[in-house]
């Protein structure tokens, strides 16, 4: 055993060559807060990694006439003034390789969840840069295949598809990072690879969500990396890159895969944080006047490719959090410039009990409906319509109680709607089992069922007609359409569900 | 007004005195000098004095270099280095600072400018221990 382990050392020091080069170097002249200031370095580039004594590793972000403006990726309290600093004449990147699936890694792509190191593929070592220049236009395929999220007011009134972006917005404690979870929990089996961008959160709260992807089987397909809020503002500041260039890292394979950045706001205040420190002028709310490229860049590479460049795709969920539901502030407003639609969620509806709290008038998918399957669209095509009129007759109806027959119809199949809309976390639906509630909701079948019973209503009624509408399920998971012959089976199976349910 | 560095100081100083001598060179420095303190400057003579260095280098090809080694060099290996390091900078002239360090172990480290050219055993220890690291 021992003599194997000497063995294995003296083919490791065997196999090393100390080259000597020749290495430029510069000495620090200040260290604060996570910032180094650095004299010599004469031909460092902006982005570029440097190496302190430690083994710190830094950025250089501002290139001045006498010194350079680095700042320190993780502990910085061992560097001292006139520290020697050495250029690596590398762009920032991180490693990757498909072991990383599973693993909660930090901004840096290290391993932090205690399973040891990220065993490499091959022999060396593949890694990509955090900056790179999103894809061009030649490249890239408008959107048209679903994202499936589980969750029937997403998929059913604001769809996803595939290379979307699209933001979830709302004031905290209103529910974004579980939209977020069950996205990715409904993955499963669907061919998708998920990144969770965990952005300023804290550890007690990561550790709860990758329990509970764990649980759900969902950590097979999903990467974690994470900036808590113990760590450093630099770090925070290049997690997001960190998580996209993983994610391309899948995307150059030809895979679809879903990132997260949760969320964005803290993003946008680690970077104030750091160009404050670096003496960048401020801007608007004291963030510095490149605020809003820090996150369109990050954003634009998000994207569907054609074929000829690969194929794949990366969907980005970034999340943003409001103060007391202010979506004009800067922060929000640019965020919602750059993706292509918004879920809105408002505390008002979260303590109603209308859970996920998801404002649907507000809300809007600018492509999803491209990518929304045939039979989704027939069944949810008049939902958010039947949606914005009922709140306006329900806050009409407030003023008095002689209604019309019609408008009491209306204002009941809205009540039923919006029931139908809710549902429990952690629990996505199929979306064969959507359509089919929807279809029952737009026929009328469940006008009749009182509001008390329609979750139960709902359950029963997906497991009937799976059992008794096979033809319908078959149509609609191959050919994303039913036929006349299906859609007259699921008729006969909701009234003969129907009939049984009142009894 | 943008600030001045102690580069554009050097510079200015360069520029004023360049082909003066004797009284007329006595009286730009004290000229000079004034300026320096009326701009509050003075404080950072010590970098000005450094441009200007640099920028006298720069005019008369003149390279520093800083020669590190475990031990003491001898006369000979002394020159081989200087003409070495002459040939590959380019230079008319090189001056050398030598200095003695034993934790370096052997091997030795020269420095021109930013950079280095480090064959210390030292180093190579450090990059060693850092390869087994990555490498397990």
């Amino acid at each position: 055993m021992s003599n194997n382990i000497v063995e294995n050392l003296r083919k490791e020091i065997e196999s090393f060559k100390a080259a000597t080069m020749t290495e430029k170097v510069g000495h620090v002249i200040e260290v604060f807060d996570g910032i180094a200031k650095v004299s010599g370095l004469s031909d460092i580039k902006s982005s570029e990694m440097v190496t302190f004594p430690g083994g710190a590793t830094g950025v250089a972000l501002n290139l001045e006439e006498d010194a350079v403006g680095i700042i320190i990726l993780g502990d910085f309290s061992n560097i001292k003034e006139g520290d020697e600093v050495k250029a690596t004449g590398r762009i920032l990147e991180v490693p990757v390789s498909e072991n990383i699936l599973g693993r909660v890694v930090n901004a840096l792509g290290a391993a932090i969840d205690g399973k040891g190191a990220i065993k490499t593929q091959g022999d060396k070592q593949q890694t990509y840069p955090i900056e790179r220049v999103a894809p061009g236009v030649i490249t890239r395929l408008s959107v048209s295949e679903p994202v499936s999220t589980g969750i029937k007011v997403i998929d059913a009134i604001i769809p996803v598809g595939r290379g979307q972006r699209e933001l979830i917005i709302g004031d905290r404690q209103t529910g974004k990072t579980a939209i977020a979870i069950d996205a990715i929990l409904n993955q499963k089996g669907q061919d998708m690879i998920c990144v969770y961008v965990s952005i300023g959160q804290k550890d007690s709260k990561l550790r709860k969500i990758e329990a509970r992807l764990e649980a759900g089987g969902a950590m097979n397909y999903t990467v974690i990396v994470s900036a808590g809020a113990s760590e450093a503002a630099a770090l925070s500041y290049i997690a997001p890159y960190t998580g996209v260039s993983i994610a391309e890292y899948f995307m150059d394979q030809g895979k679809d895969v879903l990132i997260i950045y949760d969320d964005l706001s803290k993003h946008a205040v680690a970077y104030r944080e750091i160009s404050l420190l670096l003496r960048r002028p401020p801007g608007r709310e004291a963030y510095p006047g490149d605020v809003f490229y820090l996150h369109s860049r990050l954003l634009e590479r998000a994207c569907r490719r054609n074929e000829q460049y690969g194929g794949g795709s990366i969907t980005a969920f970034p999340i943003i959090e409001t103060q007391a539901g202010d979506i004009s502030a800067y922060i929000p407003t640019n965020v919602i410039s750059i993706t292509d639609g918004q879920i809105f969620l408002e505390a008002d509806l979260f303590y109603k009990g209308i859970r996920p709290a998801v404002n649907v008038g507000s809300s809007v998918s600018r492509v999803g409906s491209a990518a929304q399957i045939k039979a989704m669209k027939k069944v949810a095509g008049t939902l958010k319509l039947d949606l914005a009129q009922f709140r306006e007759l329900e806050a009409f109806s407030q003023f008095g109680s002689d209604l019309d027959e019609s408008t009491k119809s209306s204002l009941e199949r809205g009540k039923r709607s919006v029931e139908v809309l809710k549902q429990l976390q952690y629990a996505p639906v199929k979306v064969e089992h959507q359509i089919v509630t929807m279809y029952a909701l737009t026929k009328g079948y469940i006008d009749d069922v009182p509001l008390e019973k329609i979750k139960e209503f709902e359950n029963g009624l997906s497991d009937f007609t799976e059992n008794n509408a096979k033809i319908f399920y078959k149509e609609v998971k191959e050919k994303k359409m039913w036929s006349d012959a299906g859609e007259a089976e699921l008729k006969k199976a909701i009234e003969d569900f129907k009939s049984g349910f009142v009894q | 007004m943008a600030k001045i560095s102690p580069k554009n100081a050097a510079l200015a100083i360069y520029d004023a005195t360049l082909g003066k001598s004797g009284a007329e060179l006595a009286l730009t420095l004290k000229n000079g000098v004034k300026t320096l303190s009326d701009k509050r400057l003075l404080s950072q003579s010590e970098e000005i004095l450094g441009a200007l260095q640099g920028i006298i280098d720069k005019k008369t090809n003149t390279i520093r270099m800083k020669i590190t080694a475990a031990k003491a060099l001898g006369a000979e290996e002394k020159k081989k280095l200087e003409h070495q390091i002459k040939e590959k900078y380019k230079a008319e002239k090189v001056e050398s600072e030598f200095f003695e360090k034993s934790d370096l172990l052997g091997g030795i480290r020269i420095e021109v400018g930013d950079e280095v050219i480090d064959s210390t055993y030292k180093s190579k220890l450090n990059k060693l221990e850092n390869f087994l690291i990555q490498s397990n």
